[in-house]
């Protein structure tokens, strides 16, 4: 589903952010991507966003080869992958409900399709009686379901979340972990990078540890750090 | 697409109605630099009008000297008939150039008593083959026995188009520079929409929408600000026309007079080149404040 062949990225200010990665990533899996502040896991997304460029290697997502993508298609690469943020990046004036139909608006999916999906997918977050309600008037946790939703209603392949619990307390996180986990048994590949060895411990996955732009460590069913 | 034509519909109100100020600002330019556009191509229709009839009639009048005798006088009528250039002549005497002015200056009597049938020069009328001809046939008889001044009417008409192309040159001119700021003012609207929607226009690139899709907002909003300024441009235009030309229309029976009909049509080439221009405007300001 996802293949990097020795890629490297080095930004303008020469700062090393991936040095010669090479990994590949099953359908299905549950990844984490582990590491420090600056160790290239933002980077790493972005990469496979195709937000940015490499200096060299293969990268290859959902079937798709990116190196010398034409720029109309990047779209079609971007209905592949579902993204959360840490900052949930939701519109504050749109409704819950509209936050998600939002995403499919915008990529022109029929009106009768938006209104079928957009309650199934809020109902699948646990938030089917919250749809009217407004970004502000919900709890943190609450609206990083609500940008789960937003990234999963399109059913993409792979779901990229970017420190998802990086905002909140143990006790949610533990609930989107939940959510998180309930996608991936659909089928959808889930990258997740994250500080939060907590919930790297409890959860028993695939670890891809980063430090400094290299891959240190890549691990089956592991943990957050071996000193740690 | 029903939902696609909803989204942007909507899109375009709140972004022209979240900088109503700037949106009144860029139709006003518009609209100023449209109509002083559309007053110069009218201007110069009416120029082109009046020039085709006033150089159709043009006529070579050749004022005869009072000393010249009958044979000088047969030997240049003969002269013009066999020239080329000429179609036809005519030739007026003292007395019937004393009733034309008659006619005339009816209305002013005094003038009428000054003047005595011997004062007024006999005349030959000649118009020409070819009207823009004029200067060479007026050169060819200028020196001849007998006559006095070979008259230059083209000389005055074209004193009037002078008048006439320099304002329809400084319309124009004032119309570029408008339309010059109409594009600076659209485009800056365009980077405050684009700065407000910045994290909506985030999430789109996100989840896949086409760089078309999400560029469509900005100009459709740049070029709905570009065709009602040219509309109310339009509007400015056709009330210009129903009030002043109509006037003149009425004065000046035997001028030509451009058509409520040229300024009808000269609207959808207001609005054609408002919607170019605020295009234009979009893509560049979306360059460079959207980078999609």
């Amino acid at each position: 589903m996802i293949r990097l062949d020795n890629v490297t990225k080095t930004y303008k200010n020469s700062v090393v952010a991936l040095k010669d990665v090479s990994l590949e990533i099953a359908k299905g899996e549950f990844v984490f991507l582990v590491g420090p502040s600056g160790s290239g896991k933002s980077t790493f997304i972005k990469l496979l966003l195709k937000d940015e460029d490499p200096d060299s290697g293969e990268i290859f997502v959902a079937g798709k080869r990116l190196n010398r993508m034409k720029s109309w298609r990047i779209p079609a690469l971007r209905r592949e992958i579902g993204c959360v943020f840490q900052d949930f990046k939701l519109l504050e004036n749109k409704t819950v409900h509209e936050n998600v139909a939002f995403a499919l608006e915008v990529i022109g999916k029929p009106r009768p399709v938006i209104q079928r999906t957009v309650p199934e997918v809020l109902e699948l977050v646990g938030l089917g009686s919250k749809a009217d309600a407004y970004p502000h008037e919900l709890s943190g946790g609450e609206q990083q379901r609500v940008s789960i939703a937003r990234a999963f209603v399109n059913r993409p392949r792979i779901l990229l979340c970017d420190e998802p619990t990086g905002n909140l307390d143990p006790t949610t996180s533990v609930g989107i972990m939940k959510l998180l986990d309930r996608i991936n048994r659909t089928g959808t590949t889930v990258v997740m990078a994250t500080h939060d060895q907590h919930i790297v411990d409890s959860m028993r996955r695939r670890v891809v540890e980063l430090s400094d732009g290299i891959m240190v460590r890549d691990q089956h069913r592991g943990v957050y750090g071996y000193g740690s | 697409m029903a939902a696609r034509w909803r989204y942007l519909l909507s899109e375009v109100g709140i972004g022209l109605r979240r900088n109503l100020l700037m949106t009144l600002a860029t139709v006003v330019t518009v609209t100023v630099s449209l109509a002083l556009l559309g007053a110069g191509l009218l201007v110069q229709r009416q120029v082109n009008k009046a020039r085709d009839l006033f150089y159709d009639q043009v006529e070579v009048s050749i004022y005869l000297d009072d000393s010249i005798t009958e044979e000088q006088r047969a030997s240049l009528e003969r002269d013009l008939n066999e020239n080329p250039e000429v179609e036809s002549v005519f030739y007026e005497s003292k007395e019937q150039a004393y009733q034309n002015f008659r006619e005339i200056f009816a209305d002013d009597p005094n003038l009428l008593e000054s003047v005595t049938p011997d004062i007024l020069p006999a005349s030959f009328r000649v118009s020409l083959v070819d009207p823009e001809n004029f200067a060479v046939v007026a050169s060819q008889y200028q020196g001849y026995p007998g006559v006095e001044q070979v008259s230059d009417q083209r000389e005055v008409l074209d004193r009037f188009f002078r008048v006439m192309d320099a304002f329809r040159n400084g319309a124009l001119a004032i119309a570029l520079l408008q339309l010059v700021a109409a594009a600076a003012l659209i485009s800056n609207t365009i980077r405050i929409t684009a700065f407000a929607r910045r994290e909506q226009t985030g999430i789109m690139k996100l989840v896949g929408a086409t760089n078309w899709y999400i560029r469509l907002p900005f100009v459709l909003e740049g070029i709905v600000a570009g065709v009602v300024g040219a509309l109310i441009a339009g509007g400015l235009l056709l009330l210009a026309e129903s009030t002043l030309v109509t006037r003149l229309r009425d004065e000046i029976s035997f001028m030509p007079f451009i058509t409520t009909g040229e300024v009808v049509a000269t609207i959808p080439i207001l609005v054609l080149i408002g919607a170019v221009i605020a295009s234009i405007a979009s893509f560049i300001s979306l360059r460079r404040f959207l980078s999609v």
